[in-house]
């Protein structure tokens, strides 16, 4: 039986970077054994690795919910077996850059809500920041500790057709994903375990022990074991399966906001069926907006009355913190390189993608005469929603979103597009190149850590660079591989 | 082991619903079984169903009493608290939840209940598949009772939902009970060939007529049977035995003063209670009590332990 790798169409003529297989159609030293192995495999023993796959992956219960016609569906999360490939040389420099890029983050929210020096010294325009709607005015003057403020941040990286990886947004208000992460290497144990005979991966399945110290390092009481809570909007959010997941795989408990509650001591407390119990940390899964009807939006009934007076006073962390959402903004994206050259005196290791601000009158100038070569992203909007890709878009949606800029400049960012990179994928019965991204996880408390990998999320639809899961995205398990040989 | 007072109530209500649905089921069971063998004419109506579960209300008044309505209130309707499908779809909602702090299969058993149900509920009014409907159901409800029976650890995650079962069970074993007292019947609907037949059929509905044959003796006689579903310690439907077990899990719990002061209360009052010298007016009247008195017990246990309210 024919195996439909050997007719992989992988990258031609350089116009794309592809993770496992080179321009000349060889493997890459680093997934040399891998490659070999699945190659080796026939078509009918890869449709059964898949259809494995799926069975582990009902049998884990692993889902998301999406929302549609105005029902909420539980979907099997949808994973192909091919992994995608690392060196662990790479990795490490990737890894510094991402370290230094939240260290510089977490400096610039903590002055923005203090000092506000990096303004007054001129680095970015004041009403950038203090206009945008990420700017917490309730969140002034308070020092959260060792200034960390976006404890777990997940920063998108993509490869461009130089190889290079480049940093295309960060997500500090309530990045998901990284319980998806955990089950793919799961579910690829499970599925090729032949494969981690011959390689050193770096495992992954440490960090919700990761997160656990790092929640532990921010707790107000000096305490043995804190109290540890993590706060979901509830079943019905699309990532409820990871709430729940987290709070389970580090001991925490999974609470509601009516859980909750702030005495008049403004400590934070839950009910349980003991009496109340105090809460040192919470580990936030909904929306500053929702966070606390007495400080943001009145109307949720998702947060907690006064859980903005406890974390004011010190009586609680909340990761991340409120008002985190400052530092991602999209314009303020363009800043980050001068951030890290301010506040750490270094230089960025990591490269980020150039972006034209379609406020400053040149730029919207290049930006809307270019349309057809430019994405088009939301100031503040994540998930995918509300962009536009020029090349792929229809004449009518590039006269909609030049509209749109005019109306509202502040709220539009341009960026050249990426040729994103490929990697071999399982499409129907053949394996066929397709473009992903790559979303490592970042912690940030006493300490800052890096997740080996991260979640790889890979564009299904042929020639597609849009890789959420909301909108037809699959995900790959992502590995970091010691190379023996370099 | 801390539990919170959501999961807690959750754990309770799943319990509570899982019961109804079983007790509901039998109920109908027998109910059915019983109508088959009365002589035509003196059979007692389909609206005791309803009514021994306090229906009425939801009911409505614009339908009629007949076997079709009733059946279809009892097994399919998806707006009857006391109806089994919607018992069903609410034990599931609170499996969802809270499926960390439960055993794996009891989620997967509880959906299997749930899809089962979805698909022939509906099928299922008629006397024709009537049968086997209601026996899936006792039985699936059975074995997720058994499953949590004989793999919850015993802390407060067990705790609450024992208390759930039995206060549901001693609700519903009374409201059996009340379908012989002759107020449900009406007095000139009885007569004294048909008297033992119906409390044989109650006593199935209990699982509990190998147990009276064995006890009590082969004939079954009002009084004697209502001492033994009322008062018989070993038997586990009857109203001591549910009494005694929520004792036992009120006991550990903290601030359990209040709940345990309205549990020995009925305890006491089921105690004094003669059925030999009791009509059948002062039995429906002592059930009616009683009932309010396991209501209010329910309206502590979710105020103690359940209530979002600031201590």
């Amino acid at each position: 039986m024919d195996n439909s790798w050997k007719r992989y169409n992988g990258p031609q003529a350089g116009d794309f970077f592809d993770e496992l297989i080179t321009d000349t159609g060889r493997p890459r030293v680093v997934a040399r054994n891998a490659v070999k192995m699945l190659q080796a495999l026939s078509a009918e023993e890869m449709a059964a690795r898949r259809a494995a796959a799926e069975l582990a992956i009902r049998e884990m219960g692993i889902s998301f919910t999406i929302y549609s016609e105005g029902k909420n569906i539980d979907r099997a999360w949808p994973f192909d077996i091919i992994p995608r490939i690392i060196p662990a040389k790479e990795w490490r420099k990737v890894s510094l850059g991402l370290a230094q890029r939240s260290r510089a983050l977490n400096c610039f929210i903590n002055d923005i809500y203090n000092k506000q020096k990096i303004l007054a010294d001129g680095l970015l325009p004041a009403d950038i920041v203090l206009e945008s709607g990420n700017y917490k005015a309730q969140c002034a003057n308070v020092s959260p500790r060792y200034g960390a403020w976006a404890h777990i941040c997940g920063t998108d990286l993509v490869r461009d057709k130089d190889g290079r990886f480049y940093v295309l947004e960060d997500n500090l208000r309530v990045p998901s994903g990284v319980s998806y992460m955990l089950e793919n290497r799961e579910i690829t144990k499970r599925v090729l375990p032949e494969l981690f005979e011959n390689h050193s991966i770096l495992p992954v399945d440490d960090y919700p022990s990761r997160l656990y110290s790092t929640l532990a390092s921010l707790s107000p009481r000096e305490q043995r074991r804190p109290r540890i809570v993590v706060l979901t909007p509830g079943i019905f959010n699309s990532a409820y399966f990871e709430h729940a997941y987290l709070a389970q795989g580090m001991g925490a408990e999974l609470v509601e906001g009516s859980d909750l509650f702030v005495d008049d001591d403004d400590c934070l407390y839950m009910r349980t069926v003991d009496g109340p119990e105090r809460v040192d940390v919470v580990y936030r899964r909904i929306d500053d907006d929702f966070l606390d009807p007495e400080a943001f939006r009145e109307d949720s009934t998702l947060g907690v009355p006064g859980i903005m007076r406890a974390w004011k006073q010190g009586n609680v962390s909340i990761a991340n913190a409120p008002g985190s959402g400052v530092a991602d903004d999209k314009v303020v994206y363009a800043f980050v390189p001068e951030m890290i050259r301010y506040y750490l005196g270094e230089e960025p290791t990591l490269a980020s993608v150039k972006t034209y601000l379609c406020m400053n009158q040149p730029d919207r100038d290049y930006v809307l005469a270019n349309l057809d070569k430019l994405v088009v992203k939301p100031a503040n909007e994540s998930g995918g929603y509300g962009l536009m890709v020029g090349p792929h878009a229809s004449k009518e949606k590039r006269a909609e979103f030049a509209k749109l800029i005019e109306s509202n400049p502040r709220n539009y960012i341009a960026q050249p597009t990426l040729a994103l990179s490929t990697a071999p994928t399982c499409i129907d019965d053949s394996v066929e190149p397709r473009h992903l991204d790559l979303r490592p996880f970042i912690l940030q408390g006493k300490d800052s850590w890096v997740t080996p990998g991260g979640l790889t999320r890979v564009a299904l639809v042929k020639g597609s660079l849009v890789v959420n899961s909301s909108q037809g995205g699959g995900s790959k398990d992502t590995w970091i591989v010691e190379d023996k040989q370099t | 082991m801390m539990m919170l007072s959501r999961v807690a109530e959750r754990l309770y209500w799943m319990a509570r619903y899982l019961e109804r649905a079983e007790d509901t089921a039998r109920l109908t069971q027998a109910y059915s079984h019983l109508i088959m063998d009365i002589p035509a004419g003196s059979e007692p109506g389909w609206d005791i169903l309803v009514r021994i579960l306090d229906g009425e209300p939801v009911f409505g008044e614009n339908r009629a009493y007949n076997e079709q309505n009733v059946l279809k209130f009892l097994i399919a309707d998806d707006d009857n608290p006391g109806g089994i499908a919607y018992c069903i779809k609410a034990a599931r909602e609170n499996v969802r939840t809270t499926r960390d702090v439960l055993p794996e299969e009891v989620w997967e058993h509880v959906n299997e209940l749930y899809l089962y149900s979805q698909e022939h509920a509906a099928k299922s009014v008629g006397r024709r598949n009537r049968h086997r409907f209601l026996e899936q159901v006792i039985t699936q409800c059975q074995m997720i009772n058994g499953l949590l029976m004989t793999t919850l650890c015993r802390d407060h995650a067990y705790r609450f939902i024992k208390l759930g079962h039995l206060l549901e069970r001693a609700d519903m074993t009374t409201r059996v009970i009340d379908v012989g007292a002759g107020a449900l019947l009406g007095n000139e609907r009885l007569n004294e060939a048909v008297d033992p037949l119906i409390w044989a059929s109650l006593l199935q509905s209990l699982s509990a007529m190998g147990t009276y044959r064995r006890t009590i003796g082969p004939l079954v006689e009002v009084n004697a049977v209502v001492e033994f579903v009322f008062r018989e310690r070993s038997l586990p439907r009857s109203v001591r035995f549910c009494l005694d077990g929520i004792r036992q899990e009120l006991v550990p719990l903290k601030h359990n003063k209040e709940a345990l002061r309205i549990l020995d209360r009925s305890r006491r009052s089921l105690s004094r209670f003669n059925p030999e010298k009791a009509e059948r007016e002062d039995l429906h009247r002592f059930i009616d009590r009683f009932q309010l008195e396991l209501n209010r017990l329910g309206g502590m246990i979710s105020e103690t332990w359940f209530m979002p309210v600031k201590d």
